[in-house]
């Protein structure tokens, strides 16, 4: 087991849940369905899976946690743990701390309690789910423990019913019967245990709230800003988000095509975007490995694209169902030549709507390339969000329209930019070139030709104003916490605690990757004369990046490691600690 | 008086780059073709978008008037396909070599075939890597040895560009020779006037490195068959089998639903929204 | 595919013979492009001096047909003895090293294949106008024939294609 210097003091109030089991037990959906109940009920909530690499029958966990406001990272340890059964339990046990403050409750039916679990001190308790549902007509064990987990946690048994009747309606009346009174079973069995952990409940009403993936949050925000074709190829964690927006691409007038592999999806949207119409596509590492030749040519033929990577374990197909962060280093420099491009990435499941948003406006603003990192943490989560404000972007795609004289479409222009003729404009027709080329696009082997356009494409992104979405930065203190990604949730929570604790520390969590802005990172972390770098890789590629554009403090700290386990904000607080008792 | 008129020359479709072809290619005539076939259709030049890879023959686009696109290697059929989805409007060629097409872009030449979108590919099949030096393609045949890359001869059986096309299920599978423009302009036209994906294997000799293809107009010839172009596959396989690749004509035609993108009721991203509301 | 004696008209007569010296003017012109990139400027020289020459015969035809309504014909349905214009030549018959003789062989094998062409359709056509015209036609093209052997037959010493000894390029 991973050992966790672990600073738990003042864990913000939540509750944490897992439901484990295997071979079909049902707990993904016992999950969801916890979530939703929760939120109806008014807590705020965050869940994310765990599977193993089995599509059927294998192990899998649905980790939840509850708070009274918006849960961005999975807590210290876990309150309470359903588990069915046992098999495989040591593939994501890691996944699962406990205390002895925890409670286990286990089907004596799915096996004995592992030793981690049992040697955790841990309390546990027996409960015979499997065998009361056998009891009820169409019974099944995951409603039983819904039912345990809703009385115990004192969430509202109405709302439960209403919502597993919605989303068992297709399976036909006796499902949900046989639901229902698994639910009450549960619940009577719950009332009889002597254990009290109430779900936090947020003030205010529910109204403007929102269930919503990272998958799909990222899908929703690329339909915002405007995305209407999609190619992509099928891969984990991506696929969920090609899915979401496939019918959703049809229903606002755009399209998707599943591609035959990442080389054609890549080149289809560079197509796409050729003929004016904003174009994305999606994968995860492996997929983006594949699609840097293509992005390379999007550099070069300044043709705008958003290229979503969700990034899991590598390298190869590594561990295509666990997170990692590792695919910075390929998203900053594994195009070949100099191809300069955005790297953006969300910093929360909320924040991919607007992050990929501001993906789409600045690849058609600056018609270039855009990358944005997504990972399996966030992309898989499912968070109980305050519905995001809507964010209207001014700047499109710079066209150039019929009648334009002389035109050449890679005029050196003073931004960088320059107008691009749309198939179909009459009088402009021009070709595109992934050679490099001379302003009207013709190829160029010339060295001030190259020079000029290589400053060109380099100076349109140096010279944007990307305004204040480049970071999240909060707090002033003289400890600075720089992190990105899925690790920002967690960071955040960690410098609440030990601002609790009087411990100032501010957080940079930045957005915009690439280019990075040295002259704003350097202002945000003046007066800091401590720098910890956070981080969800092996080799501290992040820190890395960040040592070779900016000076950063001889007191610099990492705190990195790589998947599948996230940072918790019990060890990001040890660290931040450790120098101040 | 003209009989031609100056909106349709196919003078009107040549831009004023002047190609980097050795004298003597055949994708001299494969560039005319296209433009007589486009003055032929009088297609405005910008309702035209002629996608390309990379190679001798993947240069064409910057020596036409039409929108155009000169993409990396083997991809053009892909950046071709999602012009084509994004915007129906446009007639969308693709053009390239037997490299780029049959070997990097292999499998999005089956996948094109498959997906039979309204679109036409013209590969330039000189069965050689011009633009590296002379190395052996796809198309080569086993023991040709002039090339330094492989001494000894590739082993290795030639692609046969119609027969995969075939069983792949493009709708519109045709063989022409470089050497007889207004032939193949007729045969664009046909291709492009298809719905479906159209596929014409043009020979087209490549003068530097297999000087032996000087020989080809002597070679080709139309295909001896009385009934083609058939919309029987079995037959199409007969003809594509027994042929030494040299018969030029139209091999198959079939009428086949063309791939277009759903239409769906249209709904407002706000709708979309309110499947996330509690 | 039809033949040259089946042109009928006048004005479908014009038609080809108009077609035939813009596709001539068009295929010099391509041709000659190609000698400059290629930097063979003697060649590309005579080239352009022939696509000159079918300006000006293009020019004659279309005086001729000032008064007449020629036909639009698709490029595959005119009726030249092959499927290609007579004056188009053949692709490859040309080399970038190719001397000026041999430059001129190439157009020597125009202007024989036109002087046939007009030579059909003068023995050939049913229709009076159109043999009258074709004669005189052939006439001309058969001057042209004459002029380049003459031209050839001073020029005999540079028949063979040079060695470039280096060897190609890598482009792409």
């Amino acid at each position: 087991m991973y050992h966790r210097p672990m600073n738990q003091a003042k864990e913000r109030n939540s509750l944490s849940v897992a439901l484990v089991g295997s071979g079909g037990a049902g707990v993904v959906t016992v999950g969801n369905l916890l979530l939703e109940a929760a939120a109806v009920d008014g807590s705020y909530g965050l869940m994310r899976r765990s599977a193993g690499p089995q599509i059927r029958g294998g192990e899998s966990a649905a980790l939840l946690r509850f708070a009274d406001a918006p849960v961005e990272c999975g807590g210290d340890y876990y309150h309470l743990v359903i588990a069915f059964d046992w098999r495989h339990a040591e593939r994501f046990i890691d996944e699962i701390p406990l205390t002895a403050a925890s409670w286990v409750l286990h089907d004596p039916a799915g096996g004995d309690v592992p030793e981690p679990i049992a040697g955790s001190g841990a309390r546990l308790m027996p409960i015979e789910m499997q065998t009361q549902a056998r009891e009820i007509e169409y019974g099944r064990a995951n409603m039983i423990a819904l039912g345990l987990v809703s009385s115990i946690t004192g969430l509202k048994l109405t709302n439960i019913s209403r919502i597993v009747s919605r989303s068992l309606a297709t399976k036909g009346e006796d499902a949900v019967a046989g639901a229902g009174a698994c639910i009450a079973r549960g619940a009577d069995i719950g009332r009889s245990l002597d254990i009290e952990l109430p779900i936090p409940i947020a003030q205010g009403g529910v109204d403007d709230r929102w269930t919503i993936t990272g998958n799909q949050a990222c899908g929703l925000g690329a339909l915002k800003g405007g995305v209407r074709f999609a190619a992509g190829y099928p891969i984990t964690p991506a696929s969920e988000m090609l899915e979401w927006l496939a019918p959703r691409l049809a229903k606002t007038g755009g399209c998707l095509i599943q591609a035959e592999d990442e080389l054609a999806a890549v080149n289809m949207i560079v197509g796409a975007s050729y003929g004016g119409v904003p174009a994305m596509t999606v994968t995860s590492g492996p997929g983006l490995a594949l699609m840097t030749e293509g992005i390379g040519l999007a550099v070069a033929s300044e043709t705008p694209i958003v290229v979503i990577d969700v990034m899991r374990g590598g390298p190869s197909t590594g561990i295509p169902t666990k997170s990692e962060q590792t695919d910075l280093n390929i998203a900053l420099y594994g195009m070949h030549g100099e191809a300069p491009h955005v790297v953006v990435a969300p910093v929360s499941v909320a924040d991919s709507i607007f992050t990929v948003q501001w993906a789409v406006h600045l690849a058609e603003s600056l018609q270039t390339a855009v990358i944005v990192l997504s990972d399996q943490l966030m992309a898989q989560s499912r968070m109980v969000a305050n519905r995001p404000p809507d964010v209207g972007f001014i700047t499109r795609r710079v066209t150039a329209q019929a009648g334009a004289e002389k035109y050449r479409r890679y005029a050196l222009s003073v931004d960088g930019v320059s107008a691009m003729a749309i198939p179909g404009t009459t009088g402009l027709s021009y070709t595109a070139d992934g050679l490099e080329h001379d302003e009207r696009g013709t190829p160029s082997t010339g060295s001030q030709d190259h020079l000029q356009q290589l400053e060109k494409r380099a100076a349109k992104l140096s010279g944007f104003d990307y305004g204040e979405h480049w970071a999240d930065i909060e707090g002033h203190g003289s400890i600075a916490v720089l992190t990105w990604g899925s690790c920002t949730g967690a960071v955040k929570e960690a410098i609440r605690r030990v601002a609790e604790q009087g411990v100032a520390v501010r957080l940079i969590a930045l957005r915009l990757l690439a280019p990075l802005c040295t002259q704003r990172l350097n202002q945000a972390l003046e007066g800091a004369n401590r720098v910890l770098v956070v981080e969800q890789t092996f080799s501290r590629q992040f820190y890395h990046y960040l040592r070779s554009q900016v000076d950063l403090p001889v007191c610099t700290q990492c705190l990195a490691r790589p998947g599948p386990l996230p940072l918790s904000p019990g060890e990001i607080t040890a660290m931040l600690m450790a120098d101040e008792a | 008086m003209n009989p031609l008129p100056d909106k349709s020359h196919p003078k009107v479709y040549k831009s004023d780059v002047k190609p980097v072809w050795c004298p003597g290619c055949g994708d001299f005539g494969v560039l005319n073709a296209i433009t007589k076939a486009l003055a032929s259709q009088r297609l405005p030049p910008e309702r035209v978008a002629l996608i390309s890879g990379i190679g001798c023959s993947s240069r064409v686009p910057a020596y036409t008037k039409v929108y155009g696109f000169h993409g990396i290697h083997g991809r053009a059929l892909a950046l071709g396909a999602g012009l084509k989805a994004a915007r129906p409007d446009l007639n969308v060629l693709v053009a390239g070599g037997d490299g780029d097409g049959f070997s990097i872009g292999g499998n999005h030449f089956l996948h094109a075939c498959r997906r039979n979108m309204d679109m036409t590919y013209i590969v330039m099949d000189n069965e050689v890597y011009g633009m590296t030096k002379g190395q052996a393609s796809p198309t080569t045949a086993p023991d040709w040895t002039q090339s330094e890359l492989t001494p000894s001869g590739t082993h290795a059986r030639p692609f046969q560009p119609a027969a995969i096309a075939l069983a792949a299920g493009a709708t519109f599978i045709a063989r022409a020779f470089s050497g007889k423009p207004n032939t193949l302009a007729q045969m664009i036209v046909l291709a492009m006037q298809h719905p479906g994906f159209s596929f014409i294997q043009v020979l087209s000799p490549c003068p530097t490195f297999r000087p032996e293809q000087k020989d080809w107009k002597n070679i080709i010839r139309p295909f001896a068959v009385d009934a083609l172009p058939t919309g029987d596959p079995a037959l199409a396989a007969l003809h594509c089998q027994r042929d030494d690749g040299m018969s030029t004509g139209v091999i198959y035609v079939e009428a086949r639903p063309v791939w277009r993108r759903s239409n769906m009721q249209e709904v407002a991203i706000e709708d979309i929204e309110r499947e996330f509301r509690l | 595919m039809t033949d040259p004696q089946d042109i009928a008209t006048k004005a479908e007569f014009l038609a080809h013979a108009l077609a035939l010296e813009q596709e001539s003017v068009d295929r010099y012109e391509e041709l000659a492009d190609a000698m400059d990139t290629h930097n063979n400027l003697e060649v590309a020289g005579l080239f352009r001096k022939m696509a000159e020459f079918g300006r000006k015969h293009a020019a004659e035809v279309e005086r001729l047909a000032a008064d007449s309504e020629l036909p639009t014909l698709e490029p595959w349905d005119f009726k030249w003895a092959d499927d290609e214009g007579p004056e188009t030549g053949d692709y490859a018959d040309i080399d970038y090293m190719m001397s000026p003789v041999q430059a001129m062989q190439f157009a020597l094998a125009n202007e024989k294949r036109s002087r046939d062409f007009y030579g059909l359709v003068a023995s050939h056509s049913p229709n009076q106008t159109v043999r009258e015209l074709a004669g005189e036609f052939t006439q001309e093209e058969a001057e042209h024939v004459t002029l380049l052997e003459r031209w050839i037959a001073r020029h005999r010493s540079d028949t063979a294609i040079q060695d470039d000894l280096d060897p190609p390029n890598i482009v792409d």
